[in-house]
Order: structure tokens, then sequence, then C-alpha cells
């Protein structure tokens, strides 16, 4: 996200005493730095809800920074910085991936461009291919403070509301669709309070994020959004779908007749008008329902993919056929579509999260 | 046991496509200890005293009462030597046809004081032959890791080819560090400070011969307090980067670029010498290739290192950016050192131009010399400047060449052309 929310505030260094901007990573007089190790389980998080997950510690993650220099293979020395190149050692937060059954994946990764990743990403599923799966997003707003460890704690803390949610409803295929979107809503509710947790109440520039949810269950799709993070499902018969409605600039320039390609290029094209946190408006989840007839690709991602491809068709044909040069495999090709954004620039961080139905 | 610490200041944001990263290191060194006191091997002190037909029977005995001075000075058990010169070296002191030292005790001090006392004035001036010798004194105790000497001249090298001194130089260069002073105004500044530079060491004029044992005083006192023995300066690249340059910045500047000796393809050692408790800051320029907006890397890892114990180490970054308020950001140290750099070398090439008569250049650099000095607040070399010119305009740089100058104010304003001042924080 790159949108200027409030104004940073000047503060000083804690090491000499310098001015600095809340936007520094180091103390522009002395070096320091000033925003040491924003790993994903931050200190900075209230425990209580804090999920006990590290990344890393759950199969099917690879934990990053540890080992050889991403850039040149080169031994990482012990301040942190490759003993050839110099490359700054990734963070376990700069480039993440879970894969929680083999029909489900997906990468979180910081990009180029940008110095840490704001971007988080929370999914389940269960074994059986096709039955029951749950993929968060949050992308968190760059100008505010913190976005990093409030992202990431939003998207576990909905995680956690959907995963414990079983409710069906009367049975029928309406009652059940609401039934699940009312578990959105909640994962939503939870998610924000978990944006709020992340930062001090009197900070001058409160965390946010956006949030995308799709939830896949015995057929039924149902997917909500706040902000400008997406859902599509790309049927292999069938025409692909846009399951989310941006709540952003862009989004209501098009509304209002503009092409989408002019919208999303003008200079306020990243401006979200909904978000997650503290000064929010409104967080309640737009959902939208969809019953699954037949094989697909469900995508939930944040817009460091679909910025270079944002069109439901064209982004579904990327899919199919990255999906198509790694064998179906969701993680390879999570990974490889991470790769492609990247290789277009990867102006922002970019997750990619991935069930194949 | 001497605590170093080394501190980075920079600005480490670079605008896209930017490749030149320019850091201040201060190294800072507390509880040096004596010198030879430390525990890791021996400190030697050598006394080198022109004793040419030009110092005169005054000067000759102003000379041998400094040299008693710093004889007081230098304490018991520190090895020393005498050395007297003047076209060829003697050894004064120990009485030997060998090079040879001995310990400082009471005896050997007074024992020394009255072999001095016994100088004479007689002969020419050939620098590079007590040079030598010194350096073949020092050889004859291996157990020293300090070597320090002073060296006290008052006339051109006459007796000795350019050439011949400069081979001298590089021969002793390493063997042992030298503050050098010129006493009276028939030296020569840059030959004097050659031989200073080479030899990581000071240069100084005393205008006249009464100041000369205040002066030797002060400089056997700092090499005394000198309890580290020798330190390098580790300077650690990345692959595929270039050095600019690494120079000491203060107290004085020193270009230790060409004195790097490669430890690995990445990582060059410069010599720093001994130390005391002192602090020293250090310039260093890297090229890099430039890489991707966001993307950060390190530049440089300066360390300081005693034999092979890094004890100090401070990390150069660069974090490619592009918001143009931390890129276009000037870092004031650098800003500082390198006006105090270009002010020491305004300073040289403008007194070089009045030596040979152009009058035209000499103005510009000198005043070029007094703008920077009052920018960076370097107020002892503004009030050297004003004995050599007339300051019309300051912020400017206007001067005009004074028509009478005292030679001894030219000489001290070159051979203080390189002490800096701190950045006031």
């Amino acid at each position: 996200m790159d949108v200027a929310m409030t104004s940073t505030t000047d503060t000083v260094c804690p090491s000499c005493g310098g001015a600095v901007s809340e936007a520094d990573l180091f103390c522009e007089a002395c070096g320091a730095e000033l925003k040491p190790g924003t790993a994903p389980t931050s200190p900075a998080l209230d425990t209580d809800t804090e999920p006990t997950v590290e990344i890393g510690a759950v199969p099917g993650q690879e934990a990053a920074g540890a080992g050889p220099c991403r850039s040149c293979g080169g031994t990482v020395g012990a301040d942190g910085y490759c003993e050839t190149c110099g490359t700054k050692a990734a963070k376990p937060r700069d480039h993440f991936e879970e894969q929680p059954a083999p029909w489900v994946a997906g990468v979180c990764d910081r990009g180029i461009r940008h110095s840490r990743n704001e971007d988080a990403m929370a999914i389940a599923a269960d074994a059986e291919p096709g039955s029951r799966a749950l993929l968060v997003v949050c992308d968190g707003v760059s100008s505010s403070l913190d976005s990093d460890v409030a992202s990431l704690a939003a998207a576990r803390a909905a995680r956690e509301v959907l995963e414990a949610g079983h409710a069906q409803g009367l049975g029928t295929d309406s009652s059940r669709a609401s039934a699940i979107a009312a578990r959105l809503k909640a994962a939503a509710d939870a998610a924000s309070d978990a944006v709020l947790d992340s930062t001090s109440p009197d900070s001058p520039n409160p965390a946010s994020c956006t949030f995308v949810a799709a939830v896949l269950e015995n057929g039924m799709l149902v997917a909500g959004s706040v902000g400008d993070s997406r859902a599509y499902w790309f049927p292999d018969a069938a025409e692909p779908v846009g399951l989310t409605v941006d709540d952003s600039w862009a989004a209501e320039l098009i509304a209002t007749g503009v092409s989408r390609e002019e919208a999303e290029s003008g200079p306020h094209a990243h401006a979200i008008t909904r978000w997650l946190g503290k000064d929010a408006p409104d967080h309640t989840p737009r959902t939208t329902t969809l019953q699954v007839s037949g094989p697909g690709w469900l995508l939930v991602c944040s817009d460091g993919l679909w910025n270079y491809c944002s069109e439901a068709a064209p982004l579904a044909e990327l899919v199919r056929q990255t999906a198509a040069d790694k064998g179906g495999e969701p993680l390879a090709t999570a990974s490889a579509l991470v790769d492609w954004a990247n290789a277009q620039g990867g102006q922002d961080n970019i997750t990619v999260a991935l069930a194949r139905i | 046991m001497a605590d170093f610490t080394a501190s980075v200041y920079q600005n480490e944001f670079l605008p896209d496509g930017g490749t030149d990263v320019h850091a201040i290191v201060t190294v800072n060194c507390t509880g040096a200890g004596a010198a030879g006191q430390s525990g890791s091997g021996d400190a030697g002190e050598i006394i080198i005293v022109d004793t040419s037909g030009s110092m005169g029977r005054d000067g000759v005995q102003a000379a041998a009462y400094a040299a008693q001075t710093a004889l007081d000075q230098i304490l018991d058990g520190v090895w020393f030597a005498v050395i007297s010169g003047n076209d060829r070296a003697q050894l004064a002191f120990p009485p030997s046809a060998e090079p040879v030292m001995v310990k400082m005790d009471p005896y050997t001090r007074q024992a020394a004081k009255d072999a001095v006392s016994r100088f004479y004035a007689d002969g020419g001036t050939a620098m590079g032959t007590w040079l030598r010798l010194a350096s073949r004194v020092f050889s004859t105790v291996p157990s020293l890791t300090q070597k320090h000497a002073i060296l006290l001249t008052d006339g051109e090298n006459q007796h000795e080819t350019p050439e011949a001194l400069t081979q001298t130089i590089e021969a002793v260069t390493g063997q042992f560090q030298c503050d050098t002073r010129g006493v009276g105004v028939a030296w020569q500044v840059d030959e004097v400070r050659r031989i200073a530079q080479a030899l990581l060491g000071t240069v100084d004029i005393i205008p006249a011969p009464d100041q000369l044992a205040a002066e030797f005083s002060k400089l056997i006192q700092n090499a005394m307090g000198r309890g580290v023995a020798q330190a390098d300066l580790r300077v650690w690249a990345p692959q595929g980067a270039e050095v600019l340059f690494v120079r000491q910045v203060a107290p004085t500047v020193e270009d230790l670029t060409s004195r790097r000796t490669s430890i690995n393809p990445l990582t060059g050692s410069y010599p720093t010498g001994s130390w005391g408790d002192e602090s020293r800051d250090y310039h260093v320029a890297i090229r890099l290739a430039a890489k991707a907006v966001g993307q950060e890397q390190l530049a440089a890892r300066v360390q300081l290192v005693l034999g092979n114990d890094t004890v100090a180490q401070g990390l150069v970054k660069a974090l490619w950016s592009a918001d143009e308020a931390l890129t276009t950001r000037i870092n004031p140290e650098v800003a500082h050192y390198t006006g105090q750099t270009e002010l020491a070398q305004a300073i040289q090439d403008g007194l070089a131009a009045k030596a040979v008569g152009d009058t035209a250049t000499a103005t510009t650099k000198l005043g070029r010399a007094v703008q920077l000095a009052a920018q960076t607040g370097n107020e002892e070399a503004t009030t050297r400047l004003r004995k050599v010119v007339e300051i019309d305009d300051q912020d400017t740089g206007t001067v005009r060449l004074k028509r009478t100058v005292e030679k001894a104010d030219e000489m001290a304003l070159d051979t203080a052309s390189t002490k800096t001042t701190r950045v006031r924080k």
C-alpha cells in the first residue's frame, strides 16, 4: 500500500537523540536501527490475542534468514549482512510460506522496492482436497506505524475465528451462506481488534491494514473484503470471477464509468476508502457467495500481485499457465506467481494464497 | 586493558542509481595505559637531534637541554637511545660502536644526559642516515612492539638527494613511528612532513630554540601515554565494490588509501600506529554497484584490529530510496570533514603557489582556505591564515596576500594545515 493517510511525525533517535522521522528504519545521525527486528511475533503484540504460531515452526513453512545469503550464496555474518556481497540477510518476516494441506498454499514476500514486508497471510485447510479451506490476506498500510505487526496479527486472529466456526445455519444453502458470512464478519471483527491491540492507543499514526478472507466449505465459497486485497475464482471450464470489490478511490472511479486501466494507474490508484484500524470508518466485509460446480483455482492476493494483472481474465490465464508449468502444485505455483510479480518490478509487498479445488 | 568503540556517521540513503557511500567512523580508545606496560611487549624510544653546523653553539645547547628534558619523561623500563645527526648519524647514547639500546633507569638516564651535554655543532644534514640508524637501533631489541622516535632538525636536507631520502623513508616505513619538529625557519616543511606522514607521526615548527624543551617534553609524554602498541584499521567492502579512499580526518588529515595491505580480496588493512586514550575520526568512501530502490546492503565493515583481534566495528550501510527527503540529506560529519580535508589541501596548494611567485593561484587557494576555515569553524586555521593574508570577506573567500609575512608564521600555517577541528555536536 502506498497510502499516505496521515503525515509522519518527527521523534528522536533513542541512541543519539538526533531527530528522526517515523518512517526511518535507521537513525540519520548515528545509524542506529530504529525498528529492530520487526519479526512476526513482535513483542508489541498483546500476547492474549497473538496466535502462538511462529513462522518457521509450522510444517510446510520455510524459515528465511538462516543459511546462506539469498543473493550470492555467501556466508551471512553475525552482523546480519553477507560477508561476500554485503546483502542484508532476509528476516523471517520478509518472506514466508504456508501449506496447511497439499492442495492449499500461500507465499508472502517483501517484494523488491519496499524495505519491509507489511503484507500478511494466514491459511488453513482440511486434508481432504476440496473439502474445507480458509485463506486470509491482510496488507498493512505502509504510512502507518507497525503495520507489519498489525497485519500479521490481524490475519492470524481472523484465521482463528474462521477455524473455530462450524455453524451451518438451518442447513439450506442460503442459510449456510449466511452462517459463513457471519463468521467472516466475526473474523473481520477479530482482525480489527488485533490491529487495535498492536499499536498503543495514543499512537499518532495507528496501524491499519486491509482484509480479505475466502472460505470454502462443502462446495460453497464465501469471500469478503475490506480495502483492496482481493479474492478470485478461476474455474477450469467457466469464466473467471472476481469475488471482491475494492474499497478504493480507483474502484469508485470505475463505478462512475472510468476505465479500469485509467483508474488504477491514476495518482490515487492505491488510496483505499475502508480499512481495519483505529481510525477506520467501518470494517464490515462485503461478502460474495458462490457455489463451486467444478474444478478451479481459488486465489486470494494483495495488490502486490494484481497491480501487474488486474482484470480477472488475464489473471486467470496467468494463474492457469503458471500452475501448468508447476504441475498443478499450489505452493510452487504461488511461489512462481510471487517471482513473476517481482520480475515485473516488485513495487509492493506480494502475497499469493491458492487453493486447488 | 584498552577499550575501543566505533561509531558511524553517515547518510545511508542513496537515490535511485546512486553508487557512492561516505561515512565518518569515530574510533575511541580508553584505558590504554602506559607505553610498554600493557604486557604485550616492550616500548622503545629514540631521540634524534640535529647537530649540524647550522645549529650553532646556542642551538645545540638548546637541543641538548631539550633532549635532557625528554629523557626525564621516558618511563623507567622503556628501551631508549639518543642519535645525533649531521651529514651522517652517530649513536650518542648508549656509547657503543654497534647499534644498541638500553633500558631506562636512574643510572642510564644520568649517563644519557651526560652524553647529550657533550653535543657540538658540526657538519651538514642528511636525515635519511639518521632514520636508517634509528631503524637499525630499534631492530636490536626483538621484544619491542612499540617503537617511537622524535626527530629534530633545523635545516634543509642538503647532503643527501631527495631520491635518497625517499628511498630511506620507504625502507623504514612500518619500522617505527616518528614525530618530527623543525626549529627555526631554515628547514623545509614538505621534506619533514614527508617523513612524519610516512612514519605515522606529526610535524610542527618550533620557532625559537628556547621552546624546544617544552615541546620535547610534551612529545615524550604523549608517546609514553600510548599503551596500545599498534593497531590497524580494517575495511571490508563487498565484492564488486571499490574503496575510493580511507582517510584519517581527525585529529589530523592523513590519507591512508595507499597504505592498504590486503587481508583478503575484500578486506584491506591500514596502519594507525599506537594509541593512547584518544579519539580519531576516519572518512571512508565506498563505490557500490547500484541496486534497486528499497534494497539495503552493507557498504563497509570498518574495524579496529589489535594483532588479529577485532576490538571495535562500525557498519556502513547503503539503502536505496525514492524518497528525496532522505537521499538529499547531507550528513553533518561527512560534510565537515570533507571541508576540512579540502581546507588542508587549499592551504598547502596556496603556500606552494606563493613560494613560486604565482600570486593569482595563491590568492585563490588561500581565499578558499579562509572560506572553508570559516564554514567549518576552524578558528585556529583562521588565525594562522590571518597572518599570511588580509581577509576582506571570509564568506566569499576574498583575500589579499600580505606584503610582508613572517617566515615562521607561513611555516606554522603549513605545518598545521592538516590539523582539523571536530564537528560541533
